[in-house]
């Protein structure tokens, strides 16, 4: 049979501290481009105008660009969309906004009318347009983010009833570094936060929760069995365990998002990206964060019934850093020699 | 065994259900056909499409308080809301659908319109709420013979192909039989309304044919399937300049069945109305002991004088309650001499229908001041290059599934395909149940959401992979895989689903239909992987008495 990473026995918590690493220095940037510029908010969420059109002859943006500056709308971002016959008009900026608070078509209106009188009436179609007044965009962000939160402490609650606390915190402390480093990744590459993409991310939050469970399942499992193991080998053992369920589900959904971001189309690509972005994160954090977070609150409140002491020796040990040899953590129950 | 045949017996049932879900039916929907809009039965799988995916336009309205405070929010909003729906002929839509939101939001929807300028208009128009007297005179009657005659001339919609292409003529004409039949059968029914049915004098002219004698003066019923024509003609210029000086036509706003068949009302009044909305100060629905539930109302004193003048001629006349051109509920009859406070007795009907008609009288007087918060419209090529892009992806999602499934597991990934066959069928089964609206972003949740259903299926058979290694049968290792993957499936599958529960909690639109896809995807996949699959891994241990190696 076809098997990949099969009976592995990878050390992986101990790269935690280079995994940690690697975690800084890719948030700091992204945190210090947030601070001093802020994110890409859609119109959906700061009130705007959004027009697509399609022109008859290939558009031309400057002249564009020139109407609607004497129309009022000085800062509308104009760009091509698919193809040069297709524009994209965003006005954004607040006076525009305060003027859509009457009626969040005017902009629309007026935008119509300046291109009528430089184009003609005829020479373009309005293919689609959108107009979100302040308010709305205003209730959005606070339902977005009170959604995202009221998710957090259900799953809280829930993950704390069928695990335990430990279990539970470790998850959602690793899930808000998902949610963290997402909203870096989107900085980056200059996404614009939408509603769909909101989605977008509170899927993430559903799929890292996912990995995390499926991981932690296993450690609730192999505690069950009474072994007495460090937390530390015990969360080892389980992620190898895992291992090949992680990497393929991982694989496949990638698969599925591959094909969102071909065939998606622009409305959906910035969402496939989030989540492509997302799944691999997610993945991560359920090894990388999850874990040494769950080792660090163990060591704080330590369970009952977990020797203390091993613990602290594991984490010695992986100090210390002197094993080269990956250390045997799996139970000696199945024979070495496995494979068939 | 018998387990097995329950099993097995179950995911027929709910394959069957599935597909009995999904199948065309027939429905009677509103279509443009050459500008006009016709009832017309057509043949559609039952899954609506959302606007991003047919085109169309979204307006979200809210009260505008920038003239002064409103005092009672809801109140306004359910007003609104009232004369808004009242309206939805007038937005020229097959299906537009009118809903509130919080407390001082309505949203409306307009699959397929072009001209969003005209639609803002009509939204925005302050309502026209107007009392008028039935006619006495058999007006319509006396000039049917010339109605007839120039409905002749125009030609009737099936002629200009209004009505649909010539296929579709056969069915009309299917419709008028089953017309004449039920007006003959309804003859042996109990309610009075039509216990003459005599049709109009001048029969068999191509309006006269349309109408049967309601119950009160000035009142006629048309069947619904002949709604559309009788509105094409009574649109017609050359007819309305025929219709009697001083009388209109007005028609229902809402359907009324009798006997099986459904049925729209058509009111002849006079064209003056008696008072209008301006003159009533407020309306209450209440109950007394001795008429029952009634709609108590109040006017101004110049209406109060004004409308006992007109009462005072009217008296057992009947009284149209019109809004924005259309006739509020049945007339009721006019008792005696009304002044400044009336009360419209609705008898034994229930408090809502009092409810409703102190609802409509209130719109008509104070009108509420709305403005558009959010409006977007999209264009009908927009949707469907977004179908496109929406079934291209699914097609490759499932195409690579499929192939990573069915390379790495062998016979048991064909078993996970089969299983995930039930998945697609259930879930698209469960989303036309619910009467949900298929839109972009719920259709990538769909996508999305079959390679999470597949993840249940790795657990398992990673599971049972495990359970073989320690050197156990196959079929201890098949039941030891599904029992131990449970817990990790279930954990998982409630934790994200609780996540998309509160994604449609608190989500509007787009995030709304992802939610609403992936938790019928959840759902879905949990049977499918539990159930279904464990059930054919069941089949196969049955047929092979556990001799055989499994191919996992």
């Amino acid at each position: 049979m076809l098997r990949i990473l099969h009976n592995t026995k990878i050390d992986f918590i101990r790269l935690w501290k280079q995994a940690a690493i690697v975690i800084v220095v890719f948030l700091i940037p992204a945190v210090v481009m947030i601070a001093m510029s802020g994110f890409n908010w859609s119109i959906e969420f700061t009130g705007g105008t959004r027009i697509q059109l399609q022109f008859q002859n290939p558009a031309d943006v400057s002249a564009v660009r020139a109407e609607l500056a004497t129309a009022g709308f000085p800062n509308a971002e104009i760009a091509t969309f698919g193809s040069p016959n297709e524009l994209m008009i965003r006005v954004q900026d607040p006076t525009a906004v305060a003027q859509q608070d009457r009626a969040a078509g005017v902009v629309v209106t007026a935008i119509r009318a300046a291109l009528d009188r430089r184009f003609g009436a005829g020479s373009y179609t309005v293919v689609g347009a959108e107009a979100v007044s302040a308010k709305v965009g205003d209730e959005l962000s606070g339902q977005a983010a009170l959604a995202v939160l009221i998710a957090f402490g259900i799953t809280l609650i829930y993950l704390a009833w069928r695990f335990e606390w430990r279990f539970a915190l470790a998850t959602i402390l690793a899930t808000m570094h998902d949610i963290v480093a997402t909203l870096a990744f989107m900085k980056y590459l200059n996404l614009e936060i939408s509603l769909f993409v909101v989605g977008g991310i509170l899927t993430v939050i559903g799929y890292s929760m996912n990995d995390k469970v499926v991981v932690f399942d296993r450690v609730r499992e192999n505690l069950k069995k009474g072994r007495k193991l460090p937390l530390y080998d015990l969360l080892n053992q389980s992620v190898n365990e895992t291992l090949p369920r992680t990497v393929m589900t991982g694989s496949t959904t990638l698969a599925c998002l591959l094909a969102l971001l071909i065939f998606g189309g622009d409305v959906i690509r910035p969402f496939a990206w989030v989540l492509t972005f997302g799944i691999i994160i997610g993945t991560f954090s359920s090894i990388y964060v999850a874990s040494p977070i769950l080792l660090w609150i163990e060591r704080k409140y330590p369970r009952l019934g977990v020797d203390k002491a091993h613990i602290s020796a594991s984490q010695a040990r992986a100090e210390s850093q002197v094993e080269p040899a990956p250390r045997p953590i799996r139970g000696s129950k199945a024979p070495a020699t496995g494979r068939r | 065994m018998t387990n097995l045949k329950y099993r097995v017996a179950t995911i027929v049932a709910l394959v069957l259900i599935s597909i009995w879900a999904l199948w065309p039916r027939t429905v009677i929907e509103r279509v443009k056909r050459d500008g006009v809009f016709v009832y017309d039965t057509i043949q559609r799988v039952p899954l609506k499409r959302g606007l991003d995916l047919q085109g169309g336009m979204y307006l979200a309205l809210e009260l505008d308080e920038s003239k002064g405070v409103v005092s009672d929010k809801e109140d306004a909003i359910q007003r609104a809301v009232k004369v808004v729906r009242n309206r939805i002929d007038e937005f020229g839509v097959a299906e537009p659908t009118v809903q509130t939101v919080g407390n001082n939001r309505i949203i409306v929807e307009l699959p397929g319109i072009d001209d969003p300028e005209r639609a803002e208009a009509v939204v925005q128009q302050a309502a026209h709420l107007q009392f008028m007297i039935t006619d006495e005179t058999n007006a319509l009657e006396r000039a049917m013979t010339r109605l007839d005659q120039i409905a002749r001339d125009a030609g009737g919609p099936t002629s200009r192909g209004a009505l649909g292409d010539t296929s579709k003529a056969s069915q009309v004409t299917g419709l008028e039989k089953l017309f004449t039949q039920d007006s003959g059968a309804k003859g042996a029914d109990t309610t009075k309304a039509d216990s003459a049915t005599s049709p109009i004098p001048p029969t068999g002219g191509p309006i006269s044919s349309l109408l049967q004698r309601g119950e009160m003066p000035g009142e006629f019923y048309i069947t619904q399937e002949n709604v559309a024509r009788a509105e094409y003609y009574f649109s017609l210029p050359q007819i309305q300049q025929a219709i009697p000086p001083g009388k209109a036509v007005k028609w229902g706003a809402d359907t009324m069945s009798i006997g099986g068949q459904v049925y729209r009302t058509l009111y002849v009044v006079d064209s003056r109305p008696i008072i209008t909305g301006e003159s009533i100060n407020d309306a209450r629905p209440n109950t007394t002991p001795i008429d029952g539930t009634v709609v108590e109302f109040q006017l101004d004193n110049e209406g109060g004088r004004k409308f006992r003048n007109e009462t005072r001629k009217h008296i057992q006349d009947y009284m149209a309650i019109v809004l924005d051109d259309r006739v509020m509920g049945r007339p009721p009859v006019i008792q005696g001499e009304i002044g400044v406070r009336g009360q419209i007795t609705l008898g034994r009907r229930d408090m809502q229908q009092a409810q409703d008609l102190a609802l409509v009288l209130r719109a008509g007087a104070l009108p509420v001041p709305l403005k558009i918060a959010d409006v977007r419209s999209i264009g009908a090529s927009l949707g469907d290059d977004a179908i496109r892009q929406g079934l291209s992806a699914g097609a490759l999602g499932i195409a690579i599934v499929i192939l990573i499934m069915v390379v790495y597991y062998r016979f048991s990934g064909m078993l996970a395909v089969l299983g995930l066959v039930f998945y697609s069928l259930t879930t698209l089964a469960m989303l036309a149940g619910f009467g949900a609206v298929l839109t972009l972003p719920g259709i990538a949740g769909f996508v999305l959401s079959i390679g999470m259903a597949v993840d249940a299926n790795f657990l398992i058979f990673e599971r049972i992979r495990e359970e073989v290694d320690r050197g156990k049968t196959i079929r201890t290792s098949i039941d030891e895989g599904f029992s131990h993957a449970w817990s990790a499936i279930v954990d998982t599958h409630v934790t994200t689903a609780l996540t998309a529960a509160i994604l449609y909690q608190f989500g509007t639109g787009p995030v709304r239909g992802f939610a609403v896809a992936l938790l019928a995807g959840l759902a879905a996949s949990m049977v499918s992987a539990i159930f279904v699959v464990r059930t054919l891994f069941l089949l196969w241990l049955n047929r092979t008495r556990g001799t055989a190696p499994l191919s996992i």
